[in-house]
């Protein structure tokens, strides 16, 4: 643009080089490490190590099945839940989508952990229940969590949801034209459902298998909290239990490189998934689809959906709630036996919990903070298209995308355990994790934010003698406010719930909510691990619904 | 006075050029209409002027001072200029009398001149029961006069205008063409106006800077425009007009279809092509046959006619197939299928410079 502000330059080097430092650094050291030999050599032995082993073979094979599975039943679920909220007349519909974006709020471990509490073999609620209600003897169990299918289960009940925002959404969108030109040919409701209905929506069921599966692939939690006592592992729990003593990084950075490369082709593949949805269900100014009736097959549908609601919802908080409020968390909650017992040791006598949602809460505020400004600047420079070579720092901001949270702890891990930078054992080392991990989604919001601020409209502030940074304060700053403030809810929401990249790098300093909570998992302390649960899910909802008020707001309308 | 320059002005994107040695001159108080299909480089033309961007080579000067060079662009802000932009551009998040009073707002002007320009100009523009409103509760007319009101407020030596109509119904397209010239009128500002609207043009413009192509292609008041095409592609961007593909027997006289034309404009050269362009509605059509000899009569058949209301539309082939078309009166009905013969008056043939 114009010479008189000419700060281009410093501005791209500096964020070029942030960029590079949070991202380049770990990623370089994995590899680094993970083709360093004991004797200081380059080698592949550490890979050799891996596909030889059993002990990383067999997680390796483990999660593959875990993640197709997971895959498979989320569509199988999502699918059919998300077109009968999107195209049938089946009552409580908005109620049932509300719900299912509720069930996200659940971080999957804390949703592991209350599946734990209803179906651990012997001290399960589900299992009592069942067992009260058949008379079996006590080491009888109808369910049993610690297992291969119990952990698949678990994973599906919180993947699923994501899954059926995609289809719904897509199904939303799908111009009612389409549909109806079938009808006219002739086609009756249900042979246009499947000629025309499901062949649209099948690029965007593909992308939520694949979403789902990246998912699976990465998470650490349930796994750490199902597999472990089950007595197996899967790559991420592996990849954990590596940096238990005697720590073993080199191995450890191998293992993370088939994750990252694994993540970076499915990815991809998501893009391509997406990439034709543009003739299927992107449409203008179409009619709103008529919804198809369900005729006596209203009630039984709306059943189904309330069960399968059941799953990440009702029945983990009810057992989460029941925990809490009771002595003895394998007993259910009576109105004579409810406590508050587990609330106080939790807040008064628990030393570590003080320390833990003080490092939580500055941590989340540093992290949405930093972040949200981070992706405002690369966000306004890439819109602006301010600074030559603006698409690389589009393309860094994007990049964490393909970097798992645990594979980006081992690598933060490895880069600063070392000199010039030793952050290890600080929060510093957290806040680049989380800052790092949220960046990709926060950026592209504020992305989309810009481009819906049309350049014309800063144009006409210069036109009149404003200058640019008087532009940017009085007009595009307020344009964004809204969206900058739900990206802040956005990042300091997903810090709190981090764990798996936390669970790395963290100290005994440097504790946070989501690491003490799995910490407590050891003691086996129920009662004080349901409080804290329910307190990070309150937090979290509050934080959203704030987010939420606050963004409809400001009338953003096209002028 | 703020006349505005430009000077061999050029804007390259790396191999494209978007403006291709363009020079220019608008009087001060004049209204000129760069006009164009889209591509041709009046935008860029029009953010070249407002700053947005820099030259490639060539120079701006505005009042004699240059603004723009490619060593030094004087930046938008500091050239007292004002631009109505093609979405209006209105701030969704500021009331109509914000979005008015910004302008001034950053001229540091006090509350009370503020407050009395801002009721004028809300008067002038019909503006003042809306001006508590957000621009999203606007219709597109009433955007557009918002928009307007906003750029003349702040009084600039320059008006720049992009597509200004080009979002807005016919009928208000067609009354807010007036209000754009009354204005204009009455405040008497040095105006560039983008339009890719012949009838806009014709209707606002004092001179019509015709483009393509990056270049200038005829520079001059609409009435010349209209009546005297220049070239080739000005007669048929104009409309309205026939074009002849002919070859010359001497310096003003073509062989076309058998027939002799005589022909106006620039002189010819034996045995060279030439175009030659007639309007549609000075051809007169019949269905006798001219004394023999007679030149700029031409035979053909008429392969279509359309009644229009007030005209009558004929498609005529030439006996060398080609194409003609002709405004006749309504009261002229002529079948198709018929043999007729055309009368092309010679003051109306006009040679067309070489492309």
């Amino acid at each position: 643009m114009t010479r008189s502000f000419d700060l281009s330059r410093p501005v791209l080097a500096a964020v070029t080089a942030l960029l590079a430092v949070m991202i380049v650094l770990p990623v370089g050291w994995l590899l680094v490490v993970s083709l360093t030999g004991k004797d200081g050599g380059i080698t592949l032995a550490n890979f050799g190590a891996l596909f030889t082993d059993p002990t990383f073979v067999d997680p390796l094979i483990t999660t593959l099945i875990i993640a197709c599975s997971v895959s498979a039943i989320c569509c199988l679920v999502a699918a059919p839940l998300g077109w009968l909220v999107a195209r049938t007349d089946m009552p409580l519909a908005r109620t049932i989508r509300t719900l299912v974006m509720a069930s996200l709020v659940t971080p999957p471990f804390v949703g592991a952990i209350a599946w734990e509490m209803l179906a651990a073999p012997n001290s399960g609620l589900l299992n009592q229940l069942w067992r009260i209600m058949t008379g079996m003897p006590s080491d009888e169990a109808l369910f049993d969590i610690y297992s291969l299918g119990g952990l698949i289960f678990v994973i599906s009940c919180y993947t699923f949801p994501y899954v059926f925002i995609l289809v719904a959404n897509a199904l939303d969108r799908m111009p009612g034209e389409l549909e109806d030109a079938s009808s006219m040919l002739g086609a009756k409701t249900w042979q246009t459902a499947r000629l025309i209905t499901v062949p649209l929506a099948l690029p965007v069921l593909l992308a939520g298998a694949l979403v789902a599966f990246l998912q699976a692939l990465n998470l650490f939690g349930s796994p750490a909290i199902l597999a472990i006592p089950a007595g197996f592992h899967t790559l991420t729990t592996r990849i954990w239990s590596l940096f238990q003593f005697p720590p073993k990084p080199e191995l450890a950075a191998a293992a993370s490189v088939p994750l990252l490369v694994l993540t970076v082709l499915l990815l991809r593949a998501q893009a391509m998934a997406l990439g034709r949805r543009g003739y299927a269900v992107l449409g203008g100014k179409y009619g709103a689809p008529r919804p198809i009736r369900l005729g006596w097959l209203r009630g039984p549908a709306v059943a189904l959906a309330l069960f399968v609601l059941a799953m990440p919802l009702f029945l983990p908080y009810a057992a989460l709630f029941n925990s809490a409020f009771s002595r003895v968390a394998s007993r259910i909650v009576g109105p004579e036996t409810i406590t508050l017992h587990n609330v106080k040791f939790t807040f008064l006598e628990l030393s570590s919990t003080m320390p833990a949602l003080k490092n939580t809460f500055l941590l989340a505020i540093a992290s949405a903070t930093l972040g949200a400004l981070l992706a405002l600047l690369i966000a306004y420079i890439v819109a602006r298209k301010a600074v030559r070579g603006y698409r690389v720092l589009g393309f860094l901001a994007t990049a964490p995308l393909a970097i798992p949270g645990i594979v980006l702890g081992v690598g933060l891990f490895l880069a600063y355990t070392r000199p010039p930078l030793a952050l290890y054992g600080t929060l510093w080392i957290l806040l680049i994790a989380f800052v790092t991990i949220e960046l990709p989604a926060a950026y592209q919001q504020l992305g989309s934010a810009f481009h819906a601020v049309h350049p014309e409209l800063e144009e006409a502030g210069r036109m009149l003698g404003a200058t640019r940074l008087r532009t940017l304060a009085d007009i595009t700053a307020p344009l964004l406010r809204s969206a900058v403030i739900a990206t802040w809810c956005f990042i300091f929401v997903a810090t709190i719930r981090e764990l798996s990249a936390a669970v790395i790098l963290f100290t005994s300093e440097t504790k946070v909510l989501s690491v003490l909570i799995f910490d407590l998992k050891e003691s086996g302390d129920v009662g004080a691990i349901a409080v804290l649960s329910l307190t990070m899910v309150a937090i979290t909802t509050v934080v959203i619904a704030a987010a939420n008020r606050l963004h409809g707001r400001p009338q953003i309308r096209p002028a | 006075m703020a006349s505005v320059e430009l000077k061999g002005l050029s804007k390259h994107y790396g191999a494209a050029v978007a403006v291709d040695d363009v020079s220019l001159r608008v009087e001060h108080g004049q209204l000129v209409c760069l006009l164009g299909p889209s591509g041709c480089g009046k935008t860029t033309t029009l953010r070249l002027i407002a700053g947005f961007i820099e030259p490639s080579a060539g120079e701006i000067e505005v009042g004699g001072k240059v603004l723009s060079s490619p060593s030094r662009t004087v930046p938008p802000e500091g050239r007292k200029m004002s631009m109505i932009f093609q979405s209006y551009a209105l701030w969704p998040h500021m009331t109509v009398a914000e979005n008015v009073a910004y302008g001034l707002k950053i001229r540091k002007l006090d509350r009370a001149t503020i407050d009395s320009k801002l009721k004028a100009i809300l008067s002038t523009a019909r503006l003042e029961a809306l001006a508590e409103r957000y621009p999203g509760e606007l219709s597109g007319g009433q955007q557009q006069r918002v928009s307007l009101a906003r750029a003349l407020v702040v009084e600039p030596e320059t008006l720049l205008l992009d597509e200004p109509l080009s979002n807005l119904d016919a009928n208000l397209r067609e009354e807010m063409r007036f209000e754009i010239r009354r204005l204009h009128d009455q405040y008497r500002y040095t105006t560039v106006y983008v339009t890719h609207d012949q009838a806009e043009a014709m209707t606002t413009a004092d001179l019509i800077a015709v483009m393509n192509k990056g270049k200038v292609e005829q520079l001059g008041p609409p009435e010349e425009i209209y009546a005297r095409p220049r070239s080739e592609f000005v007669a048929r961007f104009i409309g309205g007009s026939n074009v002849l593909a002919a070859k010359a027997i001497d310096d003003s006289r073509i062989s076309v279809a058998g027939s002799v034309l005589r022909t106006i404009g620039r002189p010819l050269v034996a045995n060279r092509p030439v175009a030659v362009s007639v309007r549609q509605h000075e051809i007169a059509i019949a269905l006798e046959s001219p004394p023999s000899g007679m030149e700029n009569h031409l035979h053909g058949t008429v392969t279509r006619q359309v009644f229009l209301g007030s005209t009558r539309d004929y498609t005529v082939m030439l006996d060398d197939a080609t194409e003609l078309r002709v405004t006749a009166p309504p009261g002229q009905n002529i079948a198709a299928g018929q043999s007729v013969w055309l009368h092309l008056p010679a003051e109306q043939c006009r040679a067309l410079a070489e492309e």
